[in-house]
């Protein structure tokens, strides 16, 4: 019996808080919404802590659920991913009346989530996938006096519908043939039956939504740019990189036996995700927007990592999403504050953000920075191993297109810290004083790219979890 | 055979579909009014604003019923499964209600079920 | 009967929900559209269940086989369901903003 908690330790205790939350939310005291917050975020300090203690690993549930030391490691990021994002949605939401509401649905994605990260199992992934993504429509319908959060949100459950549609018709197909919805009988059994591939081609379309790689992209945009900052920060770090890890592990263990096959889709959609995400981002106004095309194109970069199919390619993608959550999370803390000051969101407006807030500007600029991939930031290393674990198939002309990418991501990510630096403005946002929890915040994101960075230990632990 | 009739096939399926919709373009009459943006284009026009009339506790007890009753699904395989779990099977059956009685509590604290 | 009948059947239905849903501009009829298309994967998954539970009981009568499909189906019908209830609450939000379902009033949000 104890096993049984051992195992499932990180979900019961994220289901824990949840009801904890609840009972707070549904008693009749009226708290202080500073208390609160403190106490929200003092659990998830806790919650995130609490993840590194145990080290058990094995199957539960008649072989549905399973846990290990790489799936323990991947939660604990997703858990520091939203511990930041709590603390960068602070003072937000100190001034909105549904705090805990917000916790709940937050910490409810997280748990699906932890379930589809876990799950050995077609059914169990299912439910996990789903669980992680209906409350994220509701979330991204946060601001709910404005009208372009509840687009934002009918955009994404229309999207999130048509595609767990898809993914459901590929999982049926695979049921068809296999006659067994769990990942060992499939890995066994999958074969090139024109049915089979079928099933799978629409499981990957299914992927690809969650992810939004090119060509199903369409929904990331409009739903970043409309939903509340904090929440666009989860969508594109927490709910894609828990897809990211899950598409992962599924292709390489589950669909080894069609490596030829996906081969081709996941490059594909590699080059496919750089190049549109990368001219996109050349054009757009708002830095939400911005963030959302730049993100698609780290997608792109994701997959050909992904492509390799080793163990060093997968590590590889671990290893570039912790990166990308530290970076991605500092450019949006950034976002967050200016944003809940003035309101501002546009690329002209952060021109000349240097003369009055250069902390901030540092700040944006080393997030930038280690996006594009610049030498000493963590992102160089994160893209150099990615590359490294695709170039592993000898498809050059992969890693080609690749770094020609990086060289016009490179400009769009320098045009930002050009404005942000050089260029003058007359109506510049003005001295913002920092609060202390987006001051954490930032702080741990910054030590993170520097950390991740500098010292290879990161890279090599995530190696030795997987071997 | 092989490729080639597959790269056949999809070329029919595109010519089929693009000319459907085409020869639809070309001929049909394409008509934009109101009807074609309401929740039923067939049926009598709604006169008037149709909002206003409406009574928004039916959608919240709507959507609350739809809930709590398909969530109610999941005691058919329960039941056939439960005598052979033996008292386990109970105490997971709690847990899940205990779980639906907490959604249950929200909404009642937030007046969803008070008839307005 | 032969299980292609189903799978022909299925693949009509989900093809049909699929068409609503890319053409269709009304946020109601595009949710109606999604449920054809579950509605398929779910006859398409009790069908095989039943396909493989016979084929189970042709090697074995006492096999048990097929049940964890039918396990999947009632998920599917209560995440449906889920997924609709969120998405009416917002399709209700959205008409107290607007005061119209028809998606193409969504355009703001373009290029």
């Amino acid at each position: 019996m104890s096993i049984f908690f051992l195992l499932l330790q990180q979900e019961l205790l994220l289901t824990a808080i949840i009801f904890v939350l609840l009972f707070v939310k549904l008693s009749t005291k009226q708290w202080n919404s500073q208390t609160v917050l403190s106490f929200v975020n003092i659990l998830l300090v806790v919650n995130l802590a609490a993840g590194f203690f145990f080290k058990e690993k094995g199957t539960l549930f008649g072989d549905m659920f399973q846990t290990n030391d790489l799936l323990r490691f991947e939660k604990n990021i997703l858990n520091l991913g939203t511990l930041l994002i709590s603390l960068q949605a602070y003072n937000w939401l100190l001034k909105h009346k549904h705090a805990i509401e917000f916790y709940l649905l937050m910490l409810s994605t997280l748990l699906g989530m932890f379930f589809m990260l876990s799950s050995s199992n077609l059914l169990m992934f299912y439910v996990g996938l789903e669980l992680a993504s209906i409350p994220l429509a509701a979330l991204a319908n946060f601001d709910l006096d404005k009208k372009r959060s509840s687009e934002a949100a009918m955009k994404y459950i229309m999207s999130s519908a048509f595609a767990s549609g898809l993914l459901l018709f590929g999982i049926s197909l695979i049921y068809g043939m296999v006659g067994s919805v769990n990942f060992t009988d499939i890995a066994v059994a999958a074969s090139e039956n024109p049915l089979f591939l079928f099933g799978f081609i629409l499981l990957i379309a299914g992927f690809g939504f969650k992810i939004s790689a090119v060509p199903f992209h369409l929904w990331t945009a409009d739903v970043y740019e409309g939903a509340p900052v904090a929440v666009t920060s989860y969508l594109s770090v927490i709910s894609k990189g828990s897809m990211l890890f899950v598409m992962t592990s599924v292709l390489s263990t589950v669909f080894a036996n069609l490596l030829f096959q996906w081969y081709n889709i996941v490059a594909v959609l590699a080059v496919l995700s750089m190049i549109v995400g990368n001219l996109f981002a050349i054009r757009q106004q708002n830095i939400k927007r911005f963030l959302a095309f730049s993100s698609i194109s780290q997608v792109g970069f994701i997959l050909i990592g992904m492509s390799g199919a080793n163990i060093e390619s997968h590590s590889s993608v671990v290893y570039f999403v912790l990166v990308y959550l530290f970076s991605n999370l500092a450019a949006f803390a950034v976002i967050n504050v200016i944003s809940e000051a003035s309101g501002k969101e546009n690329i002209d407006d952060y021109k000349g953000l240097y003369k009055t807030n250069p902390a901030l500007t540092w700040v944006l600029a080393i997030a930038l920075f280690s996006l594009a991939g610049i030498p000493p930031t963590a992102g160089f290393f994160g893209k150099f191993f990615l590359l490294l674990g695709g170039a592993s198939k000898g498809n050059y002309l992969l890693i080609i297109v690749a770094a020609l990418n990086m060289v016009i991501s490179l400009y769009y990510y320098l045009r930002i810290i050009k404005a942000m630096f050089m260029d003058a403005n007359e109506t510049p946002v003005e001295k913002l004083a920092i609060s202390w929890s987006p001051k954490i915040s930032m702080a741990v994101c910054m030590a993170g790219i520097v950390v991740t960075g500098i010292i290879s230990g990161a890279y090599e632990y995530i190696y030795s979890l997987l071997k | 055979m092989g490729a080639a009739s597959l790269i056949v096939l999809i070329l029919a399926a595109i010519a089929f579909s693009a000319g459907a919709i085409l020869i639809a373009k070309v001929v049909t009459k394409a008509t934009k009014n109101k009807q074609k943006a309401e929740p039923y284009e067939s049926g009598i026009p709604t006169r008037g604003p149709s909002w206003v009339q409406f009574n928004v506790g039916y959608y919240l007890f709507a959507l609350l019923f739809l809930i709590f009753d398909v969530e109610l699904i999941f005691l058919y395989p329960w039941a056939v499964a439960a005598k052979k779990v033996g008292l386990l099977a109970l105490v997971e059956i709690i847990i899940f209600f205990f779980i639906l009685f907490m959604g249950f509590l929200y909404a009642h604290k937030k007046g969803a079920l008070k008839w307005k | 009967m032969p299980i292609t009948y189903y799978i022909f059947l299925a693949v009509a239905l989900f093809s049909i929900g699929v068409a609503g849903v890319l053409t269709r501009r009304n946020a109601i009829i595009i949710f109606m559209c999604v449920e054809l298309m579950l509605n398929a994967v779910n006859l398409l998954l009790v069908a095989f269940s039943k396909m493989h539970a016979q084929n189970a009981i042709a090697i074995d009568p006492a096999a048990v086989a097929g049940v964890e499909a039918q396990l999947f189906v009632f998920f599917i019908m209560v995440v449906a369901a889920a997924e609709v209830s969120v998405g009416l609450a917002i399709i209700v939000m959205m008409y107290r903003n607007i005061h119209s379902v028809d998606v193409n009033f969504l355009n703001r949000l373009k290029h």
